[in-house]
Parts: structure tokens; sequence; C-alpha cells
């Protein structure tokens, strides 16, 4: 599996949110917050839950989807892995899922956003996650 | 040996000065105040710290000034806020006017580089009895058009989108490290002295915010944050007359000069310059001393030396 999964109802159960990314303005370029808002049903389940994705390392991720007054909903997110709860995280693995987590969120933004300009931007800052792309 | 450790090292080897400190707008601002004379405040932008203008310091209090050089809110030495609402392009501003308040500069000359241009013309306009002239390079003060290189998706917008700019920028501090590597001329030399200390000086995600979040302030267009400061920028700097000189890097591929020296040319034209240096978008990485000669040998003109 290289790819990002949504699912839906994850087990919780003896897993802790590791806090792992958070973006304070998600709709700076207003495509992205459009993106999260069609691809989690936003405008119907709002701030009711997380969103939940499946990440090629087999982490599940939670998108904490934040809201801010005056502004467009969601304004902001944060990233928690749900490792097992005692378990510290493998930060490699995390990078890795991170990666595959933007380059999903590209091709699903799509128009002048393009998965091969994110790689291409990934090996200009010589990310190793990049350099097989 | 760690980023941070190298940074320490190379840091206190190449700049020995005093930290200074003032609380400005409830922030902790460090600063350093160096030599006696009349003031030659120099500003950095992003990614960059007072180290940006080590080469600066000697020249110009051996000529009898005082620099002063603050680090803005987020980088270098002073505090680095946590939170993107934190930053905005007044409240840098009023950051710089604060410290420069507390000092009581008067007769200021105002180096500006990078976001040092935008915050450092904010205060010199809105303070014009404490400023005496301007410096100006590679930088910009009008809300349109961008630069090129800041409309293109690749790399510049990908770098700092939504997401991705926390995790490439923030995780992988890649402004501070690889992003100025390709924005100076000699790659070798920078690597060697300088690099290390710019990516030690943000050494952890909480502490690279302001590296995403400054590339999101430039107006790409009528709806940017900071689109009405700009607007005022770009009027108020019509109308000065402050003797103003030009730098700018021969290489600069972010400001280009043909089209950003030009257009402040046309702002002030009776600004010298622009003097072209060896250089891209980090000018100072490449030619410091002789552009802390250039603004010795301008000042000295104006004081009739």
């Amino acid at each position: 599996m290289t790819t990002i999964h949504v699912i839906e109802n994850p087990t919780l159960e003896g897993k802790r949110r590791a806090f792992v990314l958070a973006e304070d303005r998600v709709g700076h370029y207003p495509e992205f917050r459009e993106f999260f808002v069609k691809r989690f049903s936003l405008d119907a389940n709002a701030l009711s839950r997380p969103g939940y994705v499946l990440a090629p390392s087999g982490m599940v991720y939670a998108l904490v989807f934040i809201g801010r007054s005056g502004e467009p909903f969601p304004d902001g997110i944060e990233v928690y892995a749900l490792p097992d709860a005692l378990e510290p995280l493998n930060d490699p693995e995390i990078d890795a899922d991170l990666w595959a987590l933007l380059r999903w969120m590209i091709a699903g933004v799509g128009g002048a956003w393009r998965v091969e300009d994110l790689d291409a931007t990934g090996r200009l800052y010589q990310l190793s996650v990049a350099a097989g792309a | 040996m760690d980023a941070s450790g190298g940074a320490q090292r190379f840091a206190h080897e190449q700049w020995p000065y005093e930290p200074k400190f003032k609380r400005v707008n409830g922030w902790r601002m460090h600063y350093i105040d160096e030599g006696a004379g009349d003031p030659v405040v120099l500003l950095h932008g992003n990614p960059a710290w007072g180290f940006l203008y080590r080469k600066f310091v000697k020249p110009l209090t051996a000529a009898g000034r005082r620099v002063i050089v603050p680090d803005m809110i987020g980088f270098g030495l002073s505090e680095k806020p946590v939170r993107e609402q934190a930053h905005t392009l007044d409240g840098h501003i009023a950051n710089l006017t604060s410290l420069l308040q507390q000092l009581d500069i008067r007769g200021a000359t105002m180096v500006c580089h990078d976001w040092g241009g935008p915050t450092g013309l904010g205060f010199a306009l809105s303070n014009p009895d404490r400023v005496r002239t301007l410096v100006i390079m590679s930088t910009w003060a009008w809300p349109l058009p961008p630069a090129e290189f800041h409309k293109r998706i690749f790399p510049w917008r990908m770098m700092h989108a939504p997401v991705v700019g926390p995790y490439l920028l923030g995780r992988h501090n890649a402004l501070a490290g690889r992003g100025m590597y390709l924005s100076v001329v000699d790659r070798k030399k920078f690597r060697a002295e300088a690099q290390s200390v710019y990516e030690g000086i943000l050494p952890d995600l909480g502490s690279r915010l302001l590296t995403w979040t400054w590339p999101r302030w430039i107006p790409l267009d009528n709806s940017a944050r900071g689109f009405a400061r700009f607007e005022w920028l770009e009027r108020e700097l019509r109308k000065s007359k402050l003797p103003t000189l030009l730098v700018w890097g021969r290489e600069d591929e972010v400001f280009d000069h043909k089209t950003f020296a030009t257009r402040f040319k046309e702002l002030l034209p009776h600004a010298e310059g622009p003097e072209l240096v060896t250089g891209r978008h980090f000018l100072q990485e490449d030619s410091g001393e002789e552009i802390a000669g250039k603004i010795n040998g301008f000042l000295d003109r104006i004081e009739g030396r």
C-alpha cells in the first residue's frame, strides 16, 4: 500500500493521539480547504468527529479540524498519529506517511496543483522520502 | 556534532557581540548594539537573523557608527511564538517600532533586506523624525505585481502550501538549510561557515513557524492580508525624500534587479544606485564587506566626510 485511505471507524481502544503536525491556515489557498470539506463531508460533520486515514505504514491518523470565529471552516488542521498507547513513534515511518498524505492531498486538490510539482519540490529540498518519486 | 551544537560554536566565533533584549509588544526581542555614532539599523528577513550581517558590524563601527541589529520576533535569538496568529505585517512593524522607540533612536540609517524591507520601511515612513537615510536590498514595497518567482507553484507556492509548509519548512527546515544554500553564489563557502548556524538557530519544528508564515504574507492578488499595508508603503515611499542607496545582487533570481531595483528607482528617483554586487537573494553572504563599504561611502558623502 502506498497511498492514503479514508476510513470511517478505526479502533481507538488502547491507542493514544500523538501530535505530529499542525496547519493554522488551511484556507491560505482556498482550494485546499475545499478539498478537506468535500473529502470529509465537513459541511455535514463539522466538528462532530475527526477525519481518519490509513497511511502506508499501517498507522491510522486523525485529522482534527479547527474552527475559528469569523473564518470559514475549517481554519486549521491538526494531524495526530494513533499508535498503541504506550509505544513510541517511528519517526522515519511518520515522515513517509506524512509525505504520502501530502501527495494524496495535492492529487485531491488538483487543478494547478500537481503531485509532480510536489515531488519536484521534495527533490529540490533533498527529502529522502521524495528521492524515488 | 548536531546542528544546534555546530550553530552555537560557529555563531560564537563569528558573532561575538553582547546579546541584548527588550520586551516589544509582549515578546522578547534580541538585538545587538555596538559602537557609537549615528545609528545604522540592519534588518534581516526570512529565515535569517542578525548573523546575516556579521561582516557589516566591524566596518561600520570602525567608521564611527553605532550598529543595531535586531532579530525579528520569530527568528534568531528572539522569542519564537508558536501560533501563526502572532505574526502580522503590522505587528512586526510595531515590534521594530517598539524597540527603536525604547532605544530612542534618531537619525537612523535603515538597512532593509527581504522582510526587513516592508518592516523597516514601514517604521521609517511612520517615524520620519527618527530616520535619516535608507539602504534597500533585494526586497519590495508595493502590493502588485509579485515577483515571477513568487507566482510559480514549483517551488515557491508548493513549498509553503497548506500542510506542505509545516511539513517541508517545519519538520525539514527546508528554507533555513537548503533554501538559503540555493540563494547564495558561493555555496561551498556558505555551507562551511554559515549554513549550520542558520539551521541550528531554528532547531525544532515549533521554532520554524515564521519560515512558512511569512511567504503567505506576500501579496499575489488584491485579496491578500497585507494588501492595504503594501498600498500604503508604496504611496508613502513615493513621497519620501530620504537619501537612499539601492544595493542589489547581480545574480538575484527572487527579486531580480532589472524588475525590483528599477521599480524602487522609479519610486525614489533621487536614490543612488542600484549598486550591483555578487549575490543572489542573500547578497550579504557573498558581498558582506563590499556592501558595508558601500554603506560607509554613501553615509560619508551625506555627512560630507
